[in-house]
């Protein structure tokens, strides 16, 4: 069936943009309100295809595809060879992350109210970063993916190079640096696979790869593991997986936490969705094969990035490196390799959005009222800003994994899963749920609790616009925590038989 | 029994309304609280009626499918939780009335009643849980409340780091818990209680396995009760409001890891090497914790020892095959600490310190609160008639009659040191002559006295549902219809209630020739044994020993780490930057602006092209 409904939802903040363009520089108010306005479709879409799909309607129903471009003439032979068509579609996974997206996009829009200069370009940028990365999820094949990733790739560069903190030229030339690497890898991949197949439908490709008798030019197996492995650095880098990780810590550091809530929330996932859909879906012998190295890089990352949390003296790197032991949750639960484990891991990708939107605009709450976001300057904060502070501990909560919040149901299914498989390596793991409760407590306390050094006289609160990104997103980490069939239920098709 | 499950939504309607609404309520959030406990107590009550005639109860709903596995949550009323249920709800409901007169005048009244609620809904709720998952969950829950109320002076720095210590040492069990749970569930593949039971006693979990996740689940139950060696943070968490001592590091919630084990019991008792684990650090504990009890000269945290004391002695009895007298000595410690630490904390209320070597002489100006502490003093020491008296006498007998000896006469010392301690405890504060100047020392409200009195009866009278002379009903109702729990009552020599009574008898004898008649020096023992009394009155040095081995190795790994970061992963950075760079520069170069080269590189280009497909060509057209 061919519907519209992606494309308009993808595309919708390109309206946002054109109106952008007509309006004057100057008139803050008007660019902001346009920037969060022009969210707000892709947001309702994205909910009502999520609500259809809970009330029956299948999600087949969605995709759409339109001729597009034809490489050589083998029309003769078989009309889809060597074709890129424009084609979008989701399955179960995809349609969370859309929904994830949308909803974080308008809430990130909430939050850049705190930006203080040329809203004009700031938002029209940020609109195109959305259409980016809805894009990335609803592709249906390599081509469309790797363009749309490229499209996330362009805005971001210029938000943190140009609206980021002091270091923000270099941040952003890692940032670029890294991920272009990334980037010219996967596309790499996708060319050989393109060459050797003559497509680049993932659906297809899921098949094509896997029963040689039906390619153009076989594939060898040491080839594939070859290209599996490429595609585990290429999405290891947005991951990002350790030692590739340096990047993402100068982005979380000097990007604006408007931005950060997206890179962190959205971006890093597409690591995640990249691994889970061509990784497992194209190679899953090879992912099997390595699923010991993939835990393992689970575990590193998740310890690694724990114990280096628990000395930073700036409160965003504490959340950089937490963001980076997070991602070893998800990598956990992946070289689980079966049902708990690879739940487990899309859980933690929806999950740490989420919360790591949420400290982000915390920290971006705070660092618009104190200038500062290192732990020494701070102390004593709930008495000034009890609300904040609040939030503050609940979102470290949340991230520490307390039951009854999201964190905690997709870290116990991944270490639900790696245990079946792997229990030595995961009881090694089970040490970063400690660290977790060590880096994160000895940070939000240090900033909230004890005695302050310094007048939180004059300071407000949590105060209006402000309310909403907080009550949405603790919101949600509690939907999921407390009934996580939300989630789940999406995920039935996906998840079932992986493993065996 | 059916309507069990709403008992935790009251509390926790107090938790959101108090949240919501606290800060227009003001003071008046105590009566919400206040009410919405009394509601749970009802509740509680009715179903404990109801579970003493009928049968077990049990409900559950899916939660969460994980490929072909369905999770579930629910809830059970059997014969422990329906106890446990009126021993939450009641000392909650007693420890909110209290509360209104204890924390009156504090800025952030309703915040406390909110925080009571939210721990009181969490515990009830760890009670009701039917499956280890669901417990597992609340018992998180438990230890947040627990660590909220613990910093509630969240600008002391002292309580910030007695909060954050709590969390920390208790997490540390919680990891246990988790992977024992975990590995539980592989094997059994299931997390409710009874088919895991069900399961062990069908011998499909090897012997190995039980011993690793009973001992594994006991660690989880190490932390939250505070048992040797992670027990450091319960001292500490004395610096929560004294309330807050008496409801969570008491009564409840540190009787969670004792309510634990006891619930996990059929599979403790599948592997004998978990059973003696559970028994020695039982007994480890409750001497450990007693003489560092006769040291310490502030009256919280005396009573802080001897929970941790206490709570061994419970353990030692679950070891030990006791579940009864476990359970039994749970109830009545729950009664009778709850009313020594309000009891304390209306001392605290009327004089304004904790140090007891400041306070003396207070018999006769807290008419009300120095009676109950002493019957308080009389249940814990073991004084006969005391409910304290009766429970830890089952417990002893458990423990003689499981043959652990040695273990059973640590226990008899232990009971030695409890009752000298906390007499020693009594007379400083009650006897004598005031050792500093009190002014306007005065008895507390009645919200304040009215709970103690409830409490100081309860102390009194709980113990004459188990005793040996006129029926072991407690017992004999935990036990009945489940063969893995054991005898309601074991049978014991004659003796050993004597030999109890005799070192009770004697401790208190001995406190009161040193500390209120001072026929004894008070420093008689310290000036002949210098080294262990520093030793023992500084806890052993736990706290040090861990403060240089794991807090610093945690801090070397993290720079041996951070060393990694600043050479390896960034040196990779400069390397990939570098060869970016190179290429750009070469690249750039290639950009001189003269067309012969860019006429080169383009006819080069298509030669290029063009062998490629001179090359391939046959294999395209073929």
């Amino acid at each position: 069936m061919d519907s519209f409904y992606l494309s308009l939802l993808v595309f919708s903040p390109l309206l946002g943009i054109i109106l952008l363009a007509f309006m004057p520089k100057g008139n803050e108010k008007g660019l902001k309100m346009l920037g969060v306005l022009a969210t707000l479709p892709a947001t309702v879409l994205a909910l009502v295809a999520y609500f259809s799909y809970l009330g029956g309607t299948s999600l087949d129903s969605f995709s759409e595809q339109a001729r597009w471009i034809q490489f050589g003439s083998f029309g003769a032979m078989d009309p889809n060879l060597f074709t890129v068509r424009y084609e979008l579609g989701i399955d179960g996974f995809a349609l969370l992350m859309i929904v994830l997206t949308s909803i974080l996009a308008t809430l990130a829009a909430i939050a850049s109210f705190h930006i203080k200069k040329e809203w004009k370009g700031y938002f029209m940028l940020f609109l195109l970063l959305e259409i980016g990365m809805l894009g990335v999820f609803t592709a249906q094949n390599l081509i469309l993916f790797f363009i749309f990733f490229e499209i996330t790739l362009i805005p971001m560069f210029f938000l943190i190079g140009k609206w980021g903190y002091f270091d923000k030229e270099k941040a952003a030339y890692s940032f670029l640096i890294y991920n272009g690497l990334g980037s010219a890898i996967l596309l790499i991949v996708i060319m050989v696979l393109f060459a050797k197949t003559g497509t680049t439908n993932i659906e297809a490709l899921k098949i094509l790869v896997n029963s040689p008798e039906q390619v153009l030019t076989p594939i060898s197996d040491s080839l594939k593991m070859g290209l599996f492995i490429a595609l585990l650095i290429a999405f290891g880098v947005k991951l990002p997986i350790f030692p590739l990780h340096s990047w993402m810590l100068r982005v979380h550091v000097e990007a604006p936490p408007s931005i950060v809530m997206l890179h962190s929330g959205i971006l890093l996932k597409i690591g995640a969705f990249g691994l889970i859909r061509f990784g497992m879906g194209i190679f899953p012998e090879e992912f099997q094969e390595l699923s010991v190295l993939i835990a393992v890089l689970g575990v590193v990352n998740l310890l690694y990035g724990a114990f280096l949390a628990f000395i930073q003296t700036d409160f965003k790197m504490v959340l950089a490196y937490s963001s980076i032991s997070h991602m070893g949750i998800v990598l956990i639960g992946l070289g689980a390799y079966n049902e708990a484990g690879v739940q487990g891991a899309i859980f933690q990708v929806v999950s740490h959005g989420l919360i790591s939107a949420l400290l982000f605009f915390l920290v971006s709450v705070m660092y618009e009222r104190l200038q500062t976001t290192h732990i020494a300057n701070l102390g004593g904060l709930a008495k000034g800003m009890p609300l904040a502070s609040g939030f503050l501990l609940a979102g470290a909560m949340a991230s520490l994994g307390l039951p009854g919040m999201s964190g905690f149901v997709s870290e116990f299914m991944a270490f639900l899963g790696l245990f079946r498989e792997m229990p030595v390596l995961a009881a090694v793991g089970t040490l970063g749920i400690i660290m977790t409760a060590v880096y994160l407590l000895r940070a939000v306390l240090a900033i909230t609790y004890g005695k302050s050094d310094r007048e939180y006289a004059g300071i407000t609160d949590i105060r209006s616009f402000e309310w909403a990104p907080v009550l949405v997103l603790i919101g949600l980490i509690i939907l999921i925590g407390v009934y996580p069939a939300v989630l789940s239920q999406p995920l039935e098709t996906i998840v079932q038989g992986i493993g065996g | 029994m059916e309507n069990a499950w709403l008992i935790p939504l009251f509390p926790l309607l107090s938790f959101l309304a108090l949240l919501l609404f606290g800060k227009r309520l003001k003071e008046a959030s105590a009566y919400v609280g206040i009410l919405l406990t009394l509601a749970s107590l009802v509740f509680s009550v009715i179903v404990l009626v109801g579970r003493l005639t009928g049968a077990t109860y049990k409900l559950e709903a899916d939660w969460l499918q994980i490929g072909d596995l369905q999770l579930t949550v629910g809830f059970e009323v059997n014969q422990l939780n329906a106890l446990m249920l009126v021993i939450v709800s009641l000392v909650s409901f007693l420890v909110h009335t209290y509360s209104k007169g204890y924390m009156h005048g504090d800025q952030r009244f309703p915040v406390f009643y909110a925080y009571l609620g939210l721990f009181t809904f969490a515990m009830l709720g760890l009670v009701l849980s039917p499956n280890l998952l669901q417990t597992y969950i609340f018992w998180e829950l438990v230890g947040v409340g627990s660590f909220l109320l613990i910093g509630f002076y969240f600008n002391k720095e002292s309580a910030k780091a007695a909060a954050k210590k709590a969390f920390i040492m208790t997490r540390i069990g919680d990891v246990g818990l988790f992977i024992g749970m975990i590995l539980l569930f592989w094997q059994t593949g299931s997390f409710e209680y009874d088919e895991i039971f069900a399961s062990v006693h069908a011998g499909e979990v090897s012997g190995t396995m039980i011993t690793l996740t009973a001992i594994l689940i006991f660690i989880g139950a190490v932390g939250k009760s505070g048992q040797f060696p992670l027990h450091t943070w319960l001292p500490d968490a004395m610096e929560g409001p004294t309330p807050v001592s008496a409801l969570i590091h008491a009564a409840t919630m540190v009787a969670a890891g004792v309510y634990l084990v006891a619930t996990m019991f059929p599979l403790f008792a599948a592997s004998e090497t978990a059973m003696s684990t559970v028994a020695i650090v039982g007994a480890v504990t409750a001497i450990f914790a007693a003489t560092i009890g006769l040291t310490q000269t502030d009256i919280k945290r005396v009573l802080a020892y001897s929970t941790v004391s206490q709570l061994g002695y419970m353990m030692l009895a679950l070891g030990a095959a006791g579940y009864a007298a476990g359970v039994f000595h749970l109830m009545t410690h729950a009664f009778f600490k709850a009313l020594l630490f309000l009891a304390a904390g209306s001392v605290i209320h009327a004089v304004h310190t904790q140090d007891i070597e400041k306070m003396g002489g207070l018999w006769k100006k807290l008419s009300f609160t120095a009676p109950l502490f002493l019957i308080g003093t009389l249940a814990i020491s073991g004084v006969p008639l005391f409910s304290g008296f009766f429970s830890k006498d089952e417990i002893l007998i458990a423990a003689w009659a499981n043959g652990n000896y040695i273990l059973f006469w640590l226990a008899v010392i232990a009971a030695f040191f409890t009752a000298f301690y906390m007499f020693r405890l009594f007379f400083m504060v009650f006897s004598g002559k005031a050792r500093s100047e009190m002014k306007n020392v005065h008895e507390s409200p009645v919200s304040m006295t009215g709970p103690m009195i409830v409490l100081g009866i309860l102390a009194v009278v709980s113990g004459y549902v188990n005793t040996p002379w006129f029926g072991t009903f407690l017992g004999d109702w935990l036990v009945e219809g489940n063969e893995a729990l054991g005898h309601g009552h074991i049978e014991g020599p004659a003796w050993i209630m004597i030999v109890a009574t005799v070192v009770s008898l004697a401790g208190i004898y001995l406190a009161y020739l040193m500390y209120s008649k001072r026929s004894i020096s008070r420093d008689w023992f310290t000036s002949r044994a210098p080294t262990l009394y520093s030793i023992v009155v500084n806890k052993y040095f736990i706290d040090e020993i861990y403060q240089t081995t794991i807090v610093y190795a945690t801090k070397a790994i993290s720079l041996f780490l951070r060393f990694i970061e600043m050479f390896l992963v960034n040196g990779l950075v400069q390397l990939v930057t570098g060869i970016v760079r190179g290429l750009g520069k070469t690249g750039a170069k290639l950009q001189n602006g003269q067309i012969q080269t860019y006429g080169t590189v383009a006819f080069l280009g298509l030669a290029v092209l063009l062998l490629i497909f001179a090359l391939t060509g046959g294999y395209l057209n073929g």
